[in-house]
């Protein structure tokens, strides 16, 4: 490979990219709206305690209880109660057995049964159970022996809370990651439409050369944009390294992406028909992220999940290599296979 | 011993069954304009390719410089300048940034962008961005941008195609300079004027075969027909066209007989062009 050719490709490219109105638009304004986004979203998470209650009979200390930080609603059935907390508005359902007070002055264990919703972290979990106690303390003046239950309501999974603008920011990162697939395939494209490529391979410049320069300018395009987006969101204060090489194999990815569309397409038309559909579906992912518990295991079918999984994980919950390395192993592999198919692809529609 | 600047050898390309040049042999000194003439679909593109590296031959092989284009593709690249048909340049780069753009490509130390865009009439134009370019001066630059690296061969195809005769001639003129530079000039064209002024020979291809390869002046000699065209007044003032062809035996006898009986009001001498001799040989026109 001749890197002077390769270095003039670059500059080419870069310089034609920034003169074309859609792109920089999308690019630039895109950028401020994405860092815009981020910090209007609440920092923080709500750190009051809202319990829903079903009490078939009135129990005082349940009734009286409304500490600094516990809100407890009461709620007219079990089923509605269920309902209630599924909806996202209780963090927990606490369903007092009917025959509570019996038991209690029987000796035996009442089962109070705890409803949560998939995405509340066990330490909220442990809270409530505890709440549970004190409070049923507080209505006789000595611990007493009760059963506690948890039901979890939809698919289980594991976290903490995370302020929503810190889940967003996989998403805007694929976000910027995705525009640049349609900048770059529209370039390459372009190339072949107004037959410019053909002055270019009938000069000392090679096709690996071409493909070279073209890698470097998406990978380049879309990993800068996705890095300064994530110092400005402070998303690189957890584990920076990890974070850094994802997003290189995720520009990666975006630039094979675009060597795959642009062979298909013939025009800039044909590149936004096609470019739609893979924004789409690599925008599956993040999904997991916003609504964790949403998307099954068949998103890990798509690419982007695997980098938004491991941004998610690296700067929401400074998960290390060990957690992740998985992830990235299964990135390169998508990253190689889509790019050599795309390179191959174009190869063909080149010569 | 010279070598030829271009040297095909039993040349051959196939679209699947389709034989588009069906092995063509032939060579070109250096420093000589060989014009390659033919009707659309005759293989010249094909054999242009073929020549510029574009495309692999089926089977015989091209040298140009000496080097097979085959196994030296980039080098011998790094020696040719090629002007395509169609307009094929980075519109939304200006004229100068897209002649400094091969320059690098192709490795100048030195190189005068702004100088070369006046040699082509672009001085005072050479900051604008090129789709704000007409068709001529597109095709101009498009020629500025095959001689960048200053080509041992150049190779144009049909670089004055629709062009105004202003434009055409500015053309016509870079090709001889480049000839006397020392450039050989491979120059496929549709304009038989054209081809006949330039080339120092012409090749005419038809489905895939060169059927006639030669000086302008020998193919006239040997396929043309050389003729006197008169026109006479006749008795009821009216005008009738004669014709005697040249160089036969019988031909002073004729010319005395036109001028003894009849009123020569016009007479000139025609002479064979180059579309006679290429429909005479083919049975078939250019187009």
């Amino acid at each position: 490979m001749n890197w002077r050719i390769i270095g003039t490709l670059v500059a080419k490219d870069f310089s034609l990219f920034f003169r074309k109105r859609l792109f920089l638009v999308l690019t630039v304004i895109g950028f401020i709206m994405y860092v815009i986004i981020y910090f209007i979203m609440p920092s923080s998470v709500n750190e009051n305690l809202e319990l829903g209650l079903y009490a078939p009979v009135a129990i005082p200390p349940f009734v009286q209880i409304e500490e600094e930080g516990l809100e407890i609603a009461f709620v007219e059935s079990e089923e509605a109660l269920k309902e209630a907390v599924i909806n996202g508005k209780y963090v927990a359902g606490v369903a007092l057995p009917e025959d509570i007070a019996d038991k209690l002055a029987s000796k035996q264990k009442p089962n109070i049964r705890l409803y949560f919703t998939p995405d509340v972290p066990e330490e909220m979990k442990e809270t409530v159970s505890v709440i549970i106690k004190e409070l049923a303390y507080m209505q006789t003046g000595q611990p007493l022996s009760i059963e506690v239950s948890e039901e979890i309501l939809g698919p289980d999974v594991t976290g903490a809370p995370i302020p929503a603008r810190d889940r967003l920011r996989p998403l805007l990162a694929i976000m910027i990651l995705m525009v640049e697939t349609m900048g770059l395939a529209s370039l390459i494209s372009e190339e072949a439409e107004q037959r410019t490529i053909h002055a270019l391979l009938v000069t000392p410049m090679t096709i690996k050369d071409l493909f070279a320069a073209k890698s470097i300018t998406g990978i380049g395009l879309a990993f800068g944009q996705a890095i300064l987006f994530m110092a400005l969101v402070r998303g690189l204060g957890e584990q920076p390294l990890i974070i850094l090489i994802t997003f290189l194999l995720g520009a990666m990815l975006v630039t094979g992406i675009a060597f795959l569309i642009s062979s298909v397409s013939k025009d800039f038309m044909s590149v936004l028909a096609w470019s739609i559909p893979a924004f789409i579906l690599m925008f599956v992912p993040t999904f997991s992220v916003i609504f964790p518990g949403a998307v099954t295991n068949w998103i890990k079918v798509i690419p982007s999940y695997y980098v938004v999984d491991t941004v998610h994980r690296a700067a929401n919950f400074g998960s290390g290599w060990g957690d992740i390395w998985l992830n990235l192993v299964i990135l390169v592999g998508f990253c190689l296979a889509i790019t050599w198919i795309g390179i191959m692809l174009l190869r063909r529609k080149f010569q | 011993m010279a070598v030829d600047a271009i040297s095909a050898e039993e040349l051959t390309y196939r679209y699947g069954e389709l034989v588009a040049v069906d092995h063509i042999s032939f060579n070109v000194a250096e420093r000589e304009i060989l014009g390659f003439l033919g009707p659309n679909g005759a293989g010249k593109t094909t054999t242009f390719k073929m020549l510029t590296g574009q495309l692999k031959p089926a089977e015989g092989s091209a040298r140009l410089l000496g080097m097979d284009i085959a196994k030296n593709v980039e080098r011998v690249q790094g020696e040719i300048g090629v002007c395509f048909e169609m307009t094929n340049l980075y519109e939304q780069m200006t004229a100068l940034e897209n002649l400094n753009l091969f320059a690098r490509l192709f490795g100048m130390k030195s190189f005068d962008g702004k100088a070369l865009l006046k040699r082509i009439g672009l001085a005072g134009r050479e900051n604008d961005r090129v789709e704000t370019y007409s068709k001529g001066m597109k095709q101009r630059l498009m020629v500025a941008r095959s001689i960048v690296n200053k080509p041992r061969i150049l190779f144009l195809d049909e670089p004055t195609a629709g062009l105004d005769p202003t434009s055409s001639e500015s053309i016509r003129n870079i090709i001889l300079e480049e000839r006397e530079r020392g450039a050989t000039v491979f120059l496929t064209t549709h304009d038989m004027m054209e081809a006949d002024k330039l080339s120092d020979r012409v090749a005419f291809m038809n489905q895939g075969q060169i059927v006639a390869l030669d000086t302008p002046h020998q193919l006239k000699q040997q396929y043309g027909k050389r003729a006197l065209r008169a026109k006479v007044s006749t008795e009821s003032g009216g005008l009738e066209d004669r014709e005697i062809t040249l160089d036969t035996p019988e031909t002073p006898e004729a010319v005395h007989k036109l001028f003894e009986r009849e009123k020569v009001v016009t007479i000139h001498s025609e002479e064979a062009t180059l579309e006679d001799i290429f429909i005479g040989l083919t049975g078939r026109g250019l187009v």
